[in-house]
């Protein structure tokens, strides 16, 4: 039964992926349904494969001596991210079908986005090292592809160039990884290696470690790579909210809470871990505070929300961070694709040109209302349970003065929520003319709005399946009220919402700390260039590309050219035999 | 020298050498066509002869059958080719056959 | 003593194969090539095979090959070579040699006598079933291939 839905998760998005592109551009209509048709049946049969996770392996192909078997397991780190991954991917594709619509390429996008539903359900379902780094680059291709998709404007073009290159090179981290487990255990199963991290010799375990700490902070957009999630920004907002929002930038996370019981005991590992978290977290609330553009401003908060969950596993909390991955999955995937709605009626991102727009888009604003609440950490919502979670997780396991760092960013993430809803709904109407959001976005935004506010109910039910299907990583389960209780009785949940109100406060009476506001403008300066980080990543994608138009000048073309570089192989594999006997 | 494995093995590697050598510094497509046809006369006479030492005579054979048509039809499809490149392009001279080249 | 004049012989044709300026002169050394091979596989022991080198090598390819040259024409190109004749030297010695150097052990192989020699027919069509199929395939493939390209001179000179 798993191995079929399994098999369903990933393979169908595929099968859809390649008919979409197949029927052509004539038939857009019949591409929107087939692309709504595929993502939905695979949301269906990963919702299905929740209620039979089991820590067992469920589907084994045998790939040949080097490859080693093709494993996939279907415990509940994986179902639920495969669930996540798929169902926000069909709502995302709804909402395509009004935000795409009369765009030209429409085969291609769909194919992209199908594409990658499939590889993310597969990168983790996965319980081979070297499988898992192939989905990896699946889903850096497709995201690559989907963020320069209006390839006619050369922004887009260099900011999917300058994601792809830097995701690539922090997958360097993952294949090396991969193949120290291959060299020391023999296989490329890292279940193994997790119940028994023993089984690598201490320096390469923490090679390893550090490996796949550098691919996820690549992946996840972390410090210090995170600046090329703000410029992924030009892709189609469907898009930001499903790759670079719910679903790709987790890979990194679920990469560090999977090898969490391996690499916990590496020195310094968990330290490293919990700054990186840290910084970004704090650095992107920063960065903030000062950006006009609406976009920038949820990948700025995406940053530091990610940053919170890296804190949350470096402090040892699986639980809390992973909670707090579907609750962020869920509202931030709300807020991009409700914003997606605004910026698609009045035809700019920049919030400065917005304002006022609560009248003339009620429904709209009542979605987009209900994510900021979330995000910022109101109580009721999704959002306070995770972030209470991991702030209590961050308090009792982690040194103090990260926790000190988390809270003042919890104001902040309050502070620059409110300063966004305020410059979007309120304050002196726009003159632009507006509608608002239309049928099919509507479809896509009300169950996320639902599950923004009742989705924290599944907490015990999660927790529980957790704790049964991942053995290593010694999760402690409570049911949904006992983690209320919990979360109702710490006072870390009083000293967070004194700062939440604090942050409320502070933008309440903003005209009153203009004061305070001039004396940090050097910082917004500062927050503007991304703390410097920007020139750094621009260094690194000029001399990346600099060194492949070198590399074109062997590409000669000329036969003579080529037999000799085969000559030159033949004579490398001989020699490498000769020599091993 | 009366050692018949070691004379064929050399002239073997001898043919094997001279075709790789014309496949390096040729420029000219029909003596590229007549280099691999080189080439594969030194494999056929190696696969026959290691049929041969094994006791295995047909097993060689047959697979030095498969190799002559295989290299066959590449002389076939290959001069065709070269008739056509020359036909539209007016050169058979390999630099100067970079349409593809950006 | 035979088989080291047959093997002597078959370098000269080939090292004249590729020496020669004429395209035509070419080609008859590389029937002169095949002939000395089909002799020395003859002589390895394996007749069957010998003559199909024969009549393939030496006929089909040579014949090909002069119409082939004949359609093209046969003007003397001086070209240089496309790699400089040190470097390929020293990759050909390089390869041969390291490929020499793993061939010591056959100084100690005698070619055994063959006790009882099998039909050719029996093992080609039963146990190699397989290659005699992709054989065919080659051959269907080749000449879908050669019609497609000619194809497209006659229509050309039929629109003209």
């Amino acid at each position: 039964m798993a191995s079929t839905l399994i098999l369903l998760v990933i393979g169908l998005p595929w099968i859809g992926a390649l008919l979409v592109w197949w029927i052509g551009d004539k038939r857009s209509a019949l591409q929107h349904a087939l692309a709504i048709a595929f993502s939905v049946a695979s949301g269906a049969a990963a919702v299905v494969l929740i209620f039979n996770a089991s820590a067992s392996t469920v589907i084994s192909l045998d790939a040949g001596g080097v490859f080693g078997q093709f494993t996939f397991v279907a415990d509940g780190l994986g179902v639920y991210l495969a669930a996540i991954a798929t169902v926000i991917g069909s709502l995302a594709v709804i909402f395509s079908v009004n935000y795409m619509h009369g765009e030209k390429g429409l085969g291609r996008y769909y194919a992209m986005v199908l594409f990658f539903i499939g590889g993310m359900a597969g990168l983790v379902l996965t319980s081979n090292l070297l499988l898992m780094f192939l989905f990896w680059e699946i889903t850096a291709l497709c995201s690559y592809a989907l963020i320069a998709f209006n390839n006619d404007d050369p922004k887009a073009v260099a900011g999917g160039i300058k994601a792809l290159i830097i995701t690539q090179l922090g997958g360097i981290g993952l294949l090396a990884g991969a193949l120290i487990l291959y060299s020391q255990t023999g296989s490329y199963d890292f279940n193994q290696m997790i119940a028994n991290p023993g089984l690598i010799n201490p320096q390469l375990l923490a090679g390893m470690a550090f490996g796949c700490l550098i691919a996820a902070a690549a992946k996840s957009a972390q410090f210090p790579f995170f600046t090329w999630l703000p410029d992924a920004m030009e892709a189609p907002t469907p898009i930001s909210a499903l790759i670079h929002a719910a679903t790709m930038v987790n890979a990194g996370v679920y990469l560090l809470a999977r090898f969490f019981p391996a690499f916990e005991a590496v020195p310094g590992w968990k330290t490293s871990v919990i700054i990186v978290g840290m910084v970004s977290a704090f650095i992107s609330a920063i960065m903030a505070l000062f950006a006009y553009d609406l976009k920038r401003v949820l990948a700025y908060s995406t940053i530091s929300q990610l940053g919170y969950m890296v804190f949350a596993i470096g402090c040892g909390g699986i639980y809390a961070s992973q909670f707090h991955l579907f609750s962020h999955s869920i509202f931030k995937a709300l807020l991009f694709l409700s914003a997606g709605a605004i910026i698609h009626s009045v035809g700019t991102r920049d919030m400065r040109e917005m304002g006022g727009l609560g009248k003339k888009m009620p429904f709209t604003r009542v979605v987009f209302i209900i994510g900021a609440l979330a995000l910022a950490g109101i109580p009721i919502l999704n959002g306070f349970w995770s972030k209470e979670l991991v702030l209590e997780a961050g308090l009792t396991n982690g040194p103090v003065w990260a926790y000190i760092i988390m809270l003042i960013t919890a104001g902040l993430t309050a502070f620059y929520t409110f300063r966004m809803v305020w410059m979007v709904f309120f304050g002196k109407p726009s003159e632009k003319h507006v509608h608002d959001a239309q049928p099919a976005m509507k479809v896509a935004l009300a169950p996320l709005a639902l599950g923004a506010v009742v989705a924290w109910l599944l907490a015990g039910p999660f927790a529980s399946m957790l704790q049964s299907t991942l053995p290593a990583h010694k999760i402690h389960a409570l049911s949904t009220i006992e983690i209320m209780m919990e979360v109702i009785k710490a006072p870390a949940t009083y000293i967070a919402l004194a700062v939440v109100a604090l942050g409320l406060v502070a933008w309440w009476q903003r005209k009153n700390l203009t004061g305070i506001g001039k004396a940090f403008h050097w910082l917004g300066y500062a927050a503007n260039n991304s703390f410097g980080f920007e020139a750094v990543n621009k260094f690194i994608v000029r001399e990346t590309q600099a060194v492949a138009e070198e590399l074109r000048d062997t590409q000669t073309g000329l036969l003579n050219w080529n037999i000799a570089g085969l000559l030159i192989g033949l004579i490398a594999v001989i020699i490498i035999l000769v020599m091993g006997g | 020298m009366t050692n018949i494995p070691i004379i064929i093995m050399l002239a073997v590697l001898c043919l094997v050498g001279i075709g790789f050598y014309a496949l390096l510094t040729t420029r000219n497509l029909i003596k590229v066509i007549i280099a691999l046809q080189i080439l594969v006369k030194g494999g056929l006479l190696a696969l026959v002869l290691a049929g041969r030492i094994q006791g295995q005579v047909m097993v060689g054979q047959s697979m030095a059958l498969t190799a002559i048509v295989a290299d066959t039809i590449v002389a076939v499809v290959g001069l065709a080719l070269a008739v056509q490149v020359r036909k539209h392009h007016g050169t058979i001279d390999l630099k100067q056959l970079t349409k593809l080249k950006r | 003593m035979i088989n080291a004049l047959v093997a002597v012989a078959m370098i000269i044709c080939a090292i004249q194969a590729i020496r020669v300026k004429k395209l035509l002169t070419s080609a008859l050394w590389l029937a002169g090539c095949s002939a000395m091979v089909a002799l020395m596989l003859y002589l390895i022991g394996a007749p069957e095979i010998a003559v199909i080198e024969l009549s393939v090598g030496a006929g089909l390819v040579t014949v090909l090959f002069v119409f082939a040259i004949n359609i093209i024409g046969d003007e003397k190109p001086v070209l240089e070579p496309g790699i400089p004749p040190l470097v390929a030297w020293a990759l050909i010695i390089l390869s041969i040699g390291i490929l020499a150097y793993l061939n010591l052990p056959l100084l100690s192989v005698v070619i055994p006598d063959l006790a009882e020699i099998p039909m050719a027919s029996t093992t080609i069509w039963n146990d190699r079933m397989l290659d005699v199929i992709l054989q065919v395939l080659l051959i269907f493939v080749g000449v879908l291939g050669v019609i497609g390209l000619i194809s497209d001179s006659k229509a050309k000179e039929i629109n003209q």
